[in-house]
C-alpha cells in the first residue's frame, strides 16, 4: 500500500542526501579530515611492518600489507557502518516516510566513497612500494560490485537483529579483530601450514582480500573461481539479509 | 447541498505494535520454526479506527499520554503500515511528528533543510526554490549558517515547523510541536496554519493540551484505550475528554 507518495527518484535522491550527510559527519570536526582514511592503514602498515618485517622474508611486504589492510578497513568499517544504520537514523525512522532500506543503502554508498578517495593517495604510495602497473587492475570495479553486495548483505543481516538486540553490533566490534588475525590480510596464507589452509579458505573474507592481493601484489586478474566463490557468498549474504529484514522489518519503529 | 470533499479516510483500521521481550532463545526458536513460533509479540495499540476529515478542516486528535496518537499520526504519514483496514489520503502528507527530528546536529541549518526537504521526497530543484522562503519563514536570521547543536529549542522546532509547511502540504499532521517557540511565533505559525487551511490544506492536529486544540480546531476526536471515543465538535469532546479524568477522582 502506497502512503504517501515517495517515487523511485525521491527515494534515491533521499539516500543520496543521507549518505553525503554521513561523509560530511565523519570529517566535520576534524582538521586532516579525508586523509584519515588514508593515514590509518598507513601508520597500521608501519607498525605491521616492524613486527612482522623481520619474520618475514616476503619480497614487498609493505606494498602487501598495506593493500590488504586498505581494503580490510574497507569491508570491516563498512559491515559495522551498514549494521548500525538503522539504529543510528532511529529519530528519522520514526518522523519520516522512508524506505527502511535506504539508510543501509546510503551507509553502503558513504563507504565506498570514502574507499574511492582513500585510493587517491593510496594509488601514489604503490609506485613507492614497486607496484607494478598492470592491466588486471580493472578487475577492481567488479571486484568491489561484488564487495558492495556482500558488504550490504551481511550487514543488512546483522544490522536487522541488531534492531531487537544491541549486543549484535558489540559481537562483531569484538570479533571483528579476531577475523583480522584470522584472515591472511598483513601475512601470506604461504605462513599457515598446509593441513590448515581448509580453515583458511572456509573464511569468506580471505577470498575477498586474496583477490586484492591477487590485484595490487601480483599485478594479476583474480582467478574465476575466485570471482564464483566471492560472488556466491555475495548472494548467499545479501539474500539472507533481505529475507530476516523482510521477516523483522515490522517490529523496527516498536522496538528500535 | 454540495457534499465536502474527504482527504482521510479510515475504514476499520487497525494498528498493532510488534514487540521482542524475550531474549536470544526466541530469535532462535524463531528461525528454527519458522512460522510456528511468533519471535514478535502482536499487541493491538489502535482499534477498529472509522474516520473521515474534509477538506479545509482542522481536527484535533486528544487524548491522555500514552492513548496512541502519536502512533496513529505515524500510521497517516506511512511510517506503520496498518496491521488491517484501509487509510486513503487523498493529497500530499506533511508530518510534523516531533521536534528537531531529522535535524543532525553537525550541520548548520542551511544543510538541515536541504537534508530534510530531500528526505521528504523533495527534488533538488524544489529544495532550492524552497530554501529562501524556509530561512525567510523560519526568522533564524544569520544563526541559519551555525552548526544546529548550537541553537535552542525553540530555534530548533521553528526550523523544523518552517521545512514542513513550506512543503505546501494538503494534509498536515502535527504532533505537539507548536508549544515550543515563543509567542510570536507560535502566533506566526498559527496564522500560518489558517492559512493553507483557507487554501484548502486538512489540519491533523495532536495535543493533550485543551486550549490549544479550542483555538486551532473546528472539530475533535477523542481517543482512549486504543478506541475513537468521540467524534465531533470541540467543546463537546472537551467535556468527554474531562470526564475521563473526573471518574477517577
Amino acid at each position: 500500500m502506497a502512503l504517501t507518495g515517495i517515487n523511485k527518484a525521491g527515494f534515491y535522491n533521499a539516500v543520496f542526501s543521507l549518505a553525503i550527510k554521513t561523509i560530511k559527519l565523519r570529517y566535520k570536526n576534524s582538521v586532516l579530515g579525508v586523509f584519515w582514511s588514508m593515514l590509518n592503514p598507513l601508520f597500521f602498515m608501519v607498525i605491521i611492518y616492524i613486527v612482522f618485517g623481520q619474520v618475514n622474508s616476503m619480497e614487498r611486504f609493505a606494498l602487501y600489507a598495506l593493500s590488504g589492510l586498505i581494503f580490510w578497513n574497507f569491508i570491516s568499517g563498512a559491515i559495522l557502518q551498514v549494521l548500525t544504520s538503522f539504529i543510528d537514523n532511529a529519530d528519522i525512522l520514526k518522523s519520516i516516510n522512508l524506505h527502511p532500506l535506504s539508510f543501509p543503502l546510503s551507509a553502503m554508498l558513504a563507504a565506498i566513497f570514502n574507499l574511492l578517495l582513500s585510493l587517491i593517495p593510496f594509488t601514489i604510495v604503490l609506485f613507492f612500494l614497486d607496484y607494478q602497473l598492470h592491466i588486471s587492475i580493472i578487475a577492481l570495479f567488479p571486484y568491489l560490485f561484488i564487495t558492495a553486495i556482500f558488504v550490504a548483505g551481511l550487514g543488512m543481516l546483522l544490522g536487522t537483529i541488531n534492531v531487537y538486540f544491541r549486543d549484535i553490533q558489540l559481537l562483531w566490534s569484538t570479533i571483528t579483530p579476531a577475523f583480522f588475525y584470522f584472515t591472511p590480510i598483513a601475512y601470506s596464507i604461504d605462513l599457515v601450514p598446509e593441513r590448515f589452509h581448509w580453515l583458511v579458505r572456509l573464511n569468506p573474507f580471505y577470498h575477498f582480500i586474496d583477490a586484492v592481493h591477487k590485484i595490487f601484489y601480483d599485478s594479476r586478474f583474480p582467478t574465476f573461481t575466485s570471482f564464483c566463490i566471492m560472488s556466491f557468498y555475495a548472494l548467499f549474504t545479501f539474500s539472507l539479509g533481505y529475507f530476516v529484514f523482510k521477516q523483522l522489518r515490522k517490529g523496527f519503529i516498536s522496538n528500535i | 447541498m454540495i457534499s465536502p470533499q474527504v482527504m482521510i479516510r479510515l475504514t476499520d483500521v487497525n494498528i498493532c505494535f510488534y514487540i521482542q521481550e524475550n531474549g536470544f532463545i526466541s530469535l532462535k526458536d524463531y528461525f528454527l520454526n519458522i512460522g510456528k513460533y511468533a519471535f514478535l509479540k502482536k499487541r493491538f495499540v489502535l482499534n477498529d479506527l472509522n474516520l473521515e476529515v474534509f477538506k479545509g478542516e482542522c481536527i484535533g486528535l486528544i487524548g491522555k499520554n500514552g492513548c496512541g496518537k502519536s502512533t496513529l499520526l505515524r500510521t497517516l504519514s506511512g511510517i506503520i503500515e496498518p496491521e488491517s483496514g484501509k487509510i486513503e489520503l487523498f493529497g500530499r502528507v506533511a508530518p510534523l511528528l516531533g521536534l528537531g527530528v531529522g535535524l543532525e546536529r553537525e550541520l548548520t541549518g542551511r544543510e538541515n533543510i536541504k537534508l530534510l526537504c530531500s528526505l521528504m521526497g523533495m527534488g533538488k530543484k524544489e529544495t532550492n526554490n524552497l530554501l529562501q522562503p524556509i530561512i525567510e519563514f523560519s526568522e533564524i536570521g544569520e544563526a541559519i549558517d551555525w552548526q544546529v547543536k548550537r541553537y535552542s529549542t525553540g530555534m530548533m522546532s521553528r526550523l523544523s515547523f518552517s521545512i514542513a509547511i513550506m512543503k505546501n502540504p494538503e494534509i498536515l499532521l502535527i504532533d505537539e510541536v507548536l508549544s515550543v517557540g515563543d509567542i510570536g511565533f507560535q502566533r506566526k505559525c498559527l496564522k500560518k496554519v489558517r492559512e493553507i487551511m483557507l487554501a484548502g490544506a486538512t489540519v491533523i492536529f495532536v495535543s493533550h493540551d485543551f486550549e490549544e486544540i479550542k483555538k486551532m480546531c473546528n472539530r475533535a476526536v477523542l481517543v482512549d484505550e486504543g478506541k475513537i471515543v468521540c467524534i465531533g465538535t470541540v467543546d463537546e469532546v472537551g467535556l468527554k475528554y474531562q470526564a475521563l479524568f473526573d471518574e477517577k477522582n
